[in-house]
């Protein structure tokens, strides 16, 4: 059982590092806790419904994903891209009332954007039109039973990630975005264009959410719910990685995936742990898995308040 | 400027708020005041010929917004049926409100229906805990006849005045109980949606189960993975699953048990069912699911007769649940049919009687209005529903037919009917 | 300004209010008179009236409670759903028939549960989180929210879990007088309406005894209040808000008030879930949906942070939006559901809000002075301004 969640545990993960280290750029960059977050890897997902039943499958398949699926999943990240540069320029851009004043905006955002999904597409539950796949058979002997959906899922986020590693460390905008996060009175000083910065921020921190919506429908369902639902763990991860560092977004996204995952453990510890009678366990049951996390990172928030990576980007 | 803009704002909302003085829909009619216990009110002009006014508490939106949808139809049907003969000559009118599938939601909207609209009887609600809530905050008390039209819970049993044309769940899990003894298993594991409906089939199947539960652990709603759930019931051992919960949460679960190449026995209560499953499931992953439905007597005329009218309305085949909602719709014109007058105490006297097995069965509305019309008293129809033939007990339930149903070739099909 | 004063000089108690006050004052006089209109037509059902402002009353004692946390404080608490909850569970476990702990007890003794738990799990949340930065404290605040919902729902040996608490009785079951009030007062027969004559019973006087309770836990929580907010308590409160560290620096020890300023706020939402539960006669956990918390915040910031008065006006706007919009199920030429509907509604008006005017409707302003003090101000002199500072006299 335990590498079967252990592999669940991988791709739910990989879901949640994807909307954790967008939050976390938008936090350190935009310096507001964007609480509509959740709504834009909604917002990615619907639109790669739209888009994928637009253009169907278009022939071949790459880990048992149709070539229509990734098509449906750039157009996802570019939606979710759009709409928050939109939303940025019409609203936060104008404001002045402090990072409180636009978290709470961010809320109002957060029930608008949903608002329009369900008005679009109804309150019932819906799916990718995809085949579901059996579980891959080489590794089935060995206790693992993920399918080819799962490793693409995996592997898609980390060449994401990898992605955005490689623009932060080795291009120009990502020198600015960590300059600017770092201290952004100095980085104006110094000429960098903080405004156009900002804007390529909420690009890249939304598109990387839309991504994450996008597998989120594929690894369970769409409803106009779905992202407020993992919003908090999004943020139990942001906190527990240290609010403004994107590595840290990444670990503290893996951390609260897998243990949320892995919950079930908990009351088969004695069956587990080698000198500990079978029977023993701790008794909290899985429905208190997203309990977990949020105590996790209260306490986080108490103890070390920086987080794992605590500071910078 | 700033501050025009926001008093501009406010007075928006404020027109949000000003419907609240809107005239309300149609008049009642005119009747003396009677009752004990309840607001009245009395025209003295007359409201003689136009149509009657009941309400209906439904979840249009919510958690249950799939069951209003289905119910919203099944209503809908009824009202044309109604319609074309009349009640007394006359129309029926039902004015719907939305309980948000919560309790507060369902006490406001029942509160706008009995005291702002003053209707004297009241279709409501779909959840157990919503129709609960109603029942004790706003209709105990008062003459207004409550029927629900969905809720399955145990708890409605214990009042007698709240009627329901849904049977209670317990004789849903007893079925499951003996099925799975049948198929020869002595150990489950289960897993049921945590709120009132979920809890209640729960607790009724592990009294009516002779065997070993090896996994009795609920789930939420609305979760993105079930896959922990199905993780600890593979590991419980059992071979016979059995789910308690709905169509979004179940086929997420199939799928999850697909996609890890899990293949236990499945059993399934009502609400599992359903074609939203089928399409999003994929073919071969609940091959040989058992589910127990409640179920309209199929073969009789009346239903048949339903189901080819949902169909061409609607393109897709009825569920129960609009049948149930048919049913209570037509019970209510056949009550102010039968009544002396449009009061919630004289309704009250004859709505279980218009049901009872005693006087002539009428398979339909127009036959059971027309005994009535003749002269003939509300014990002289048993009127049998699209959903079976009612019956009201003295606890306000109904009698209840379920039906087995197997899954073959990723189709559900008919194999045994139980009637309680 | 006494309501004898403002009838000796209404012109002058007029122009001595800002825009916004007299743009508020005439839409509430303008709403009042359409429902007094409509109530005397016949229009609008008193009983269903009184149903409302019970609502309306519900959630301006929550909002009144979340005012004293960030409008006088500054603390963004997002758990305001879970003292709501935990007020009405605290009752109905003390007197409703199925509780699992105790149970059919008097809803007094169940007021008093209510508001020990509210305390407690104050104390609780706002031990760890009362000393972390404001965005933080939101999302704390939030977190341990869902924890609370979540124990609800799971512990059924100490909750009854999603079956809910039923048979609580109303609040004043037990009373000599008051609990048979509705069925032994006479009905009211209202016959001068155009066409109707309206008898109200009991449904009337039992929404009548609720609307009579809900305000007096209101005028107790805005008299509290107001003296508060008045006093030098009161004053060190707005200063943690406005800058935190100048509070210290002055050597107060800011973690106490910030606190008891929670612990007072989460007395008032507790106080709110007690009138919920002997108003719908059943709890269930879904009665802690976080969306209550925002309907509450949308109530403040509308009304005003730090403002009495915006709270009570916040929370009426929010029960008007609520149950509003259940008449446009009526128009069903909208091809739009209500429900995804006031979800919007509610996000535009937050984000225009913000945008426009942050500081609400009801901007604190006159009520932070006691109003002894403005009488008794110096009246400006015709010349020799300088003589009357420091209470000198004008000679």
């Amino acid at each position: 059982m335990v590498l079967d969640l252990i592999a669940s545990g991988l791709v739910y993960s990989s879901i949640i590092v994807l909307g954790s280290v967008g939050l976390s750029l938008i936090y350190s960059i935009g310096d507001f806790a964007n609480f509509a977050h959740g709504d834009t890897m909604t917002i990615g997902a619907y639109s790669a419904l739209v888009t994928f039943g637009a253009v169907g499958t278009l022939g071949g398949t790459l880990l048992g994903l149709p070539y229509g699926f990734f098509v449906a999943l750039v157009a996802g990240i570019v939606t979710a891209a759009v709409v928050a540069v939109i939303t940025e320029k019409l609203v936060y851009q104008g404001m002045d009332v402090g990072s409180i004043g636009l978290l709470i905006t961010s809320i109002g955002i957060a029930f608008i954007y949903r608002a329009i999904i369900q008005l679009r597409f109804g309150a019932d539950f819906t799916r990718y039109d995809i085949q579901v796949l059996r579980p891959i058979d080489f590794l089935v002997p060995y206790g693992i039973r993920v399918t080819l959906h799962d490793v693409a899922i995996v592997i898609s986020a980390l060449v994401l990630v990898t992605g955005l590693h490689v623009l932060l460390q080795y291009t120009d905008l990502g020198r600015m975005m960590r300059a600017m996060s770092d201290n952004p009175d100095l980085a104006r000083v110094s000429g960098i264009r903080t405004d156009r910065v900002r804007l390529w921020t909420w690009v890249i921190g939304a598109g990387l959410a839309g991504a994450g919506g996008v597998f989120l429908g594929l690894f369970s369902r769409l409803v106009p719910r779905m992202g407020f639902n993992l919003l908090l763990l999004i943020f139990a991860a942001v906190i527990l990685g240290g609010i403004g560092s994107v590595y840290g977004a990444m670990a503290g996204g893996f951390l609260i995936g897998m243990i949320n995952q892995l919950t079930p453990i908990l009351s088969e510890l004695g069956s587990l742990l080698p000198f500990v009678p079978d029977a023993w366990g701790i008794p909290i049951g899985i429905e208190y898995a997203d309990a977990i996390a949020f105590v996790i990172m209260v306490v986080v928030l108490l103890v070390r308040p920086t987080g794992i990576a605590g500071g910078e980007l | 400027m700033k501050l025009t803009g926001s008093a501009g704002l406010v007075g928006l909302t404020g027109l949000a708020g000003c419907s609240t003085t809107s005239n309300t829909t149609t008049s009642t009619s005119t009747t003396t005041s009677g009752g004990s216990g309840t607001d009245t009110t009395t025209s003295t002009s007359s409201g003689d010929s136009g149509p009657y006014t009941i309400g209906m508490v439904d979840a249009i939106t919510g958690s249950l917004s799939a069951f209003g949808e289905r119910n919203q139809r099944g209503k809908d049907i009824a009202l044309a049926d109604v319609n074309a003969v009349g009640v007394n000559g006359r129309d029926l009118n039902i004015t719907v409100e939305d309980s948000g599938s919560e309790s507060s939601g369902g006490v406001s909207a029942a509160q706008k229906l009995v005291n702002q609209d003053g209707v004297p009887f009241l279709i409501g609600a779909v959840g157990s805990g919503v129709s609960l809530a109603i029942y004790q905050s706003v209709i105990q008390g008062t003459d207004v006849v409550q029927v629900s039209q969905n809720s399955t819970g145990l708890g409605l049993t214990d009042f007698p005045g709240l009627l329901r044309v849904s049977p209670t769940g317990r004789t849903q899990s007893g079925a499951l109980a003996n099925i799975i003894a049948e198929d020869g298993y002595d150990e489950v594991a289960m897993t049921y949606v945590n709120n009132n409906y979920g809890s209640s089939l729960a607790d009724a199947f592990a009294n009516a189960w002779d065997g070993s539960l090896a996994y009795n652990n609920p789930h939420d709603q609305d979760q993105q993975s079930y896959a922990g759930v199905i993780s600890e019931m593979n590991s419980s051992g059992a071979d016979a699953w059995l789910f308690i919960t709905y169509q979004a949460e179940f086929a997420s679960m199939v799928n999850e048990m697909y996609s890890s190449g899990y293949e236990p026995q499945l059993y399934g209560a009502d609400s599992v069912s359903g074609d939203n499953v089928l399409e999003n499931t994929p073919e071969g992953s609940m091959e040989g699911m058992k589910v127990v439905v409640p179920s309209a007597p199929v073969e009789q005329d009346n239903y048949k007769e339903f189901v080819s009218t949902f169909e061409s309305e609607y393109n897709e085949a009825p569920t129960v649940w609009s049948a149930y909602t048919y049913d209570a719709v037509a019970i209510a014109g056949l009550s102010i049919q039968a009544a002396d007058e449009f009061t919630g105490a004289a309704l009250g006297d004859v709505v279980r009687d218009v049901t009872r097995p005693e006087g002539q069965k009428a398979t339909s509305y127009k036959a059971a209005h027309d005994i009535l019309a003749d002269g003939g008293g509300p014990s002289d129809v048993d009127y049998q529903g699209v959903s079976g033939p009612i019956d009201f007990d003295e606890n306000g339930d109904p009698v209840g037919f379920l039906q087995i149903q197997e899954v073959k070739n990723h189709e559900y099909e008919r194999i045994g009917f139980i009637e309680s | 300004m006494g309501v004898r004063a403002i009838l000796a000089d209404p012109r002058g108690y007029w122009t001595g209010l800002t825009r916004a006050e007299q743009g508020v004052t005439a839409f509430i006089v303008a709403f009042a008179a359409l429902l007094l209109f409509g109530l005397f037509t016949g229009g609008l059902s008193p009983t269903y009236f009184l149903f409302l402002v019970g609502l309306a009353g519900m959630y301006a004692l929550m909002s009144l409670g979340l005012n004293v946390q960030w409008g006088y404080t500054g603390l963004i608490n997002f758990s305001v759903a879970a003292f709501f909850g935990i007020g009405a569970y605290g009752t109905a476990l003390a007197s409703a028939n199925n509780s699992p702990i105790a149970g059919d007890l008097a809803p007094v003794v169940g007021l008093f549960v209510a508001l020990v738990f509210a305390v407690v799990l104050a104390l609780l949340i706002g031990i760890p989180t009362l000393r972390l930065r404001a965005d933080y404290l939101a999302i704390a605040s939030i977190g341990l929210a869902e924890v609370v919902r979540i124990v609800i729902r799971n512990e059924d040996q100490w909750t009854n879990g999603s079956a809910g608490l039923r048979g609580i009785p109303t609040f004043f079951d037990g009373w000599p007088v008051l609990s048979t009030l509705p069925q032994t007062m006479p009905g009211i027969v209202i016959s001068w309406l155009p066409g109707e004559t309206i008898v109200l019973r009991q449904p009337f006087w039992q929404a009548a005894l609720n609307v009579a309770l809900v305000l007096a836990f209101i005028a107790a929580g805005y008299f509290v209040l107001k003296r508060a907010h008045r006093s030098p308590w009161g004053r060190l409160l707005r200063t943690i808000r406005g800058d935190e560290d100048l509070a210290r620096a002055l050597g107060k020890n800011t973690y106490r008030y910030k606190m008891q300023a929670f612990v007072l706020g989460s007395l008032l939402m507790a106080l709110a879930g007690v009138f919920y539960a002997h108003l719908n006669l059943y709890v269930e956990p879904g009665d802690l949906d976080p969306l209550t918390t925002f309907y509450v915040w949308v109530a403040v910031i509308l009304g005003g942070a730090g403002s009495n008065r915006g709270a009570l006006f916040g929370g009426f706007v929010i029960v008007a939006i609520q149950q509003g919009t259940r008449f446009l199920n009526a128009f069903e030429w909208i091809p739009f559901d209500v429900g995804p509907l006031r979800l919007l509604v509610i996000g535009v008006i937050i984000v225009l809000l913000m945008r426009f005017r942050p500081e609400g409707v009801l901007p604190p302003q006159r009520e932070l002075i006691w109003p002894s003090v403005v009488e008794g101000a110096p009246e400006q002199p015709d010349s020799g301004v300088r003589g009357a500072k420091g209470g000198e006299s004008s000679d």
